[in-house]
C-alpha cells in the first residue's frame, strides 16, 4: 500500500510510536550520525539519506555482548537477553539489504543464533530510499539498488514536503495505516524518482565472471599489488554492513563470556594455538576479505555479500578502494568452466 | 605550492641511477579526496605519483613494512622526516639505506572538512598556503586553508623537513608554538573530573579497529599488547574498560617517541580525539628532559636511556 506522510507530522508520528516501541533513528553526533534511541527530545527531520558511520548491523550484532555469566566455582548461566519491540527508522536500503543477507548466516535450519533471531524478530525496519546517488556507493553494481526493498517493512520516497510510504509487510502497514493513501499520480511520481535514482548510479565495475577470476587467480601477484599499502586495521570490516565475524573471549574479571566484533584483517584473527597462521600477511587477509564477499557468499547463497554502501571506500585510512581493486581484477586472466 | 614536477624528477633520478629500489610516495585513487600511499619501483610508474595537501598518511609507517635492507626513498614532510629519525634511533632502519626527498608542508587538509563545505562529490582543484579551491559538480568553492587543516597540522612547529637529503620546493614559514601551547594548556586548565569525562566521551566511540595503531610509524611491535593472550593486558571488546585501557596505554607507549604528526587521529573512522594525550606527553618531554622526538637520528628518547647519574632511582622505594 502507498501512503502519504507529511514531513511536518513525522516527529509527532515517531513520538507516538514510542508508546509501543523503542524507536531508533540516525541522529547527528558532532561530525557524523549514528542510530540512537529516540527520547523525549525534539528532533528535526532526518537528513537526506546517508550512511551512518557505524552500520545498523550493530543493532542486531552489538560490538560487544555478554553471552554467558559464570561463577568462580564452575556454575554458569546464559546472559539475559531482553529486546523490546522496536522500530528502526530511516535505514538506507543497502544497510537493510545487508541485515537480510546476514540472516542467512545467523538464522539457518540447523543452527540459529538466538540473539540475532530475537533482535530481528522484534524489529520493524523502515527504509529511506536514496533519491540522489552517493559519491562512493555502488549498490546497483552489485545487484541491489537505492530503493531496494529487501529487509524492509516499509520504504519512504522523499517527495519534497512529504514522503510516499510504500508499506511492504503487515507490520509496516500497521504503522502507517491511519495515513491517507497516495493517489496514482503521486505514486507514479515516486516511481519515477526511484527509477531515476537507480539509473543515475554509475556501474563501478563489471561483475560478470568476477568470481571465476578471483578464484582462478588465487595465487596471482594481484593480491600483493592491491594489499601493499593496506595498513591491516579493521576499518573496512567493522564499518561494513555485511561483515559479521566475531570472537568469543572470557572476561574473567567480570566473569563473563563475551562476544566481540572481530576482523579477518587482523593478524590474530587467524592465528592458531600452535603458532601457525594460515593467513600470515596482509596479502592473504586481503584476499580473504574480497573473496568472502565476491566468491564465498556467491557459493553459499548465490548473492554477492557486499551491498555497495561505500563505507570501506570512504573511511579507509589509506584510500584503498574496493571498486578499483575489483576493476583491476576484471583484467585478470581466466578460463570459462564449461562443465558448470 | 608543492613542486610536483620537481619531486617526480628526483624520484625518477633515484630509481634510474639505482640509488634506491623503492620510492615511497602517494598516488591518486578513485576517490579524489583520498590519495593512496604507494610504492614506486620503476621510472614509468613515477608518472602516477601525486603530492597534494590531501596526502594524509605518515609514510614513515611503511619503513618497517619492507625488508630492513631495502634501499628506500621517502617523499617526506617535517613530521615524516622526524618519524624516520625516531625509527633510526630505535634501530629499525639504517640512515644509509634511506634517501629523504624533503617537502616543505603547508599542512594537511582534512577531507571531512571539505565535505562539510562542498559536499561528498568534491575534488581538489588548486591549493596554496592560504587558499584551497574545491570543485563540486559545477560549483567552485574557495576556502581558507587554515579552516581546513587537521588539528595536528594547525599546531605543527616543524613543517619543513629535518635532515632530508634534498629539499624540493621553497621552505615554508614555521608556525610558532602558541597553538601547541594553547592546546595543552587548555587541557591542563580543566579539572581532573572534566578531563576524565572528556576522555570517556572520546574513548566510548572507539570500535577497536586499531587504525590509530596501524597508521602510526612508531607502532611497529610484532605483537601489540592488546593482542597478547597470556597475560591479557586489557579487555578486547568495545567496553569502557577495553577502550579506555587501549587509549591510555597506546598513548603512554608513545612517550618520547611521538612526533605529533596526528596520523592516528586522521586514520580514526570514529573521529576520536586522541592527540591531546600525546601532546601533553610531548610537552613533558620538552619541559622535563629538554627532548623533542625526531630532531636528529642519534638522541635516544629519555625513557629509553639509563645512566649512572640518573637523578631518580628506577627501583621502588629508591630516593625521590
Amino acid at each position: 500500500m502507498n501512503h502519504l506522510l507529511n514531513k511536518q507530522s513525522l516527529p509527532e508520528l515517531l513520538q507516538a510510536w514510542r508508546a509501543d516501541y523503542d524507536v531508533y533513528l540516525p541522529q547527528r553526533l558532532e561530525g557524523f550520525s549514528h542510530f540512537m534511541l529516540l527520547g523525549d527530545q525534539k528532533i528535526g527531520l532526518p537528513d537526506r539519506p546517508h550512511n551512518t558511520r557505524v552500520p545498523p548491523k550493530a543493532l542486531f550484532l552489538p560490538m560487544t555482548e555478554a553471552l554467558v555469566k559464570y561463577t568462580r566455582f564452575g556454575a554458569y548461566k546464559d546472559a539475559e537477553l531482553k529486546v523490546n519491540p522496536r522500530i528502526v527508522f530511516a535505514v538506507r536500503p543497502c544497510d537493510a539489504q545487508a541485515v537480510q543477507l546476514l540472516d542467512s548466516v545467523f538464522e539457518q535450519e540447523r543452527y540459529s543464533d538466538p540473539y540475532w533471531v530475537e533482535r530481528v524478530d522484534q524489529t520493524i525496519t523502515i527504509g529511506l530510499g536514496c533519491a540522489s546517488g552517493c559519491a562512493n556507493g555502488f549498490c546497483t553494481t552489485v545487484g541491489y539498488g537505492p530503493f531496494s526493498k529487501d529487509g524492509l517493512d516499509a520504504l519512504l520516497t522523499d517527495l519534497g514536503d512529504r514522503y510516499l510510504v510504500g508499506t511492504l509487510t503487515k507490520a509496516g502497514e500497521a504503522l502507517f495505516e491511519k495515513l491517507d493513501l497516495a493517489d496514482q499520480a503521486t505514486a507514479a511520481e515516486a516511481f519515477e524518482i526511484q527509477h531515476q535514482a537507480h539509473e543515475s548510479m554509475p556501474i563501478a565495475f563489471e561483475t560478470e565472471n568476477l568470481k571465476e577470476k578471483l578464484q582462478q587467480n588465487f595465487s596471482s601477484t594481484y593480491w600483493e599489488q592491491i594489499s601493499e599499502s593496506c595498513l591491516g586495521c579493521g576499518v573496512c570490516t567493522f564499518l561494513c554492513p555485511t561483515c559479521f565475524c566475531f570472537d568469543l573471549v572470557d572476561e574473567t574479571q567480570r566473569r563473563e563470556r563475551v562476544r566481540n566484533w572481530d576482523s579477518c584483517m587482523f593478524r590474530i584473527y587467524s592465528q592458531e594455538a600452535s603458532g601457525h597462521n594460515p593467513r600470515p600477511t596482509r596479502v592473504e587477509r586481503t584476499r580473504q576479505r574480497l573473496s568472502h564477499k565476491y566468491v564465498y557468499w556467491l557459493d553459499q547463497i548465490g548473492q554477492i555479500g557486499c551491498t555497495g554502501c561505500g563505507r570501506c571506500v570512504s573511511y579507509c585510512p589509506v584510500g584503498l578502494d574496493i571498486r578499483a581493486m575489483l576493476r583491476q581484477a576484471q583484467s585478470l586472466p581466466f578460463e570459462v568452466n564449461h562443465a558448470s | 605550492m608543492p613542486d610536483l614536477a620537481g619531486i617526480k624528477a628526483e624520484a625518477k633520478r633515484l630509481l634510474r641511477e639505482g640509488i634506491v629500489e623503492v620510492v615511497l610516495a602517494f598516488k591518486a585513487s578513485d576517490s579524489p579526496l583520498h590519495p593512496q600511499p604507494a610504492f614506486f619501483r620503476s621510472e614509468d610508474e613515477i608518472d602516477q605519483l601525486i603530492y597534494n595537501g590531501l596526502c594524509a598518511n605518515n609514510l614513515a609507517r611503511y619503513l618497517t613494512r619492507l625488508p630492513k635492507q631495502t634501499k628506500l626513498a621517502v617523499v617526506a614532510r617535517g613530521c615524516e622526516t622526524r618519524s624516520v629519525n625516531a625509527l633510526i634511533v630505535e634501530a629499525q632502519k639504517k640512515r644509509e639505506d634511506l634517501f629523504l626527498i624533503g617537502v616543505p608542508c603547508e599542512g594537511i587538509i582534512d577531507w571531512r572538512k571539505i565535505i562539510g563545505h562542498a559536499g561528498e562529490n568534491s575534488q581538489l582543484e588548486a591549493e596554496n598556503e592560504d587558499q584551497v579551491r574545491v570543485r563540486a559538480g559545477d560549483s567552485i568553492f574557495s576556502l581558507a586553508r587554515a579552516d581546513l587543516l587537521h588539528e595536528s597540522c594547525r599546531r605543527c612547529v616543524h613543517r619543513n623537513p629535518i635532515s632530508a637529503d634534498i629539499v624540493i620546493g621553497e621552505p615554508v614559514q614555521e608556525q610558532g608554538p602558541e597553538n601547541q601551547e594553547d592546546f595543552v594548556n587548555g587541557f591542563r586548565a580543566k579539572t581532573l573530573e572534566e578531563r576524565y569525562r572528556y576522555f570517556q566521551q572520546e574513548a566510548e566511540r572507539c570500535i577497536r579497529c586499531y587504525a590509530c595503531r596501524e597508521a602510526c610509524p612508531m607502532c611497529y611491535c610484532a605483537e601489540c599488547f592488546v593482542d597478547h593472550i597470556a597475560p591479557r593486558w586489557t579487555e578486547s571488546g568495545a567496553t569502557p574498560a577495553g577502550t579506555q585501557g587501549w587509549h591510555i596505554v597506546r598513548a603512554f607507549h608513545q612517550a618520547g617517541r611521538c612526533t605529533s604528526c596526528g596520523a592516528c587521529e586522521r586514520a580514526c573512522p570514529m573521529d576520536i580525539k586522541m592527540t591531546w594525550m600525546t601532546e601533553k606527553l610531548n610537552r613533558d618531554m620538552r619541559e622535563k628532559y629538554n627532548f623533542e622526538c625526531g630532531m636528529d637520528a642519534q638522541t635516544k628518547p629519555p625513557f629509553a636511556t639509563v645512566t649512572l647519574d640518573d637523578k631518580q632511582r628506577f627501583t621502588a622505594g629508591g630516593s625521590h
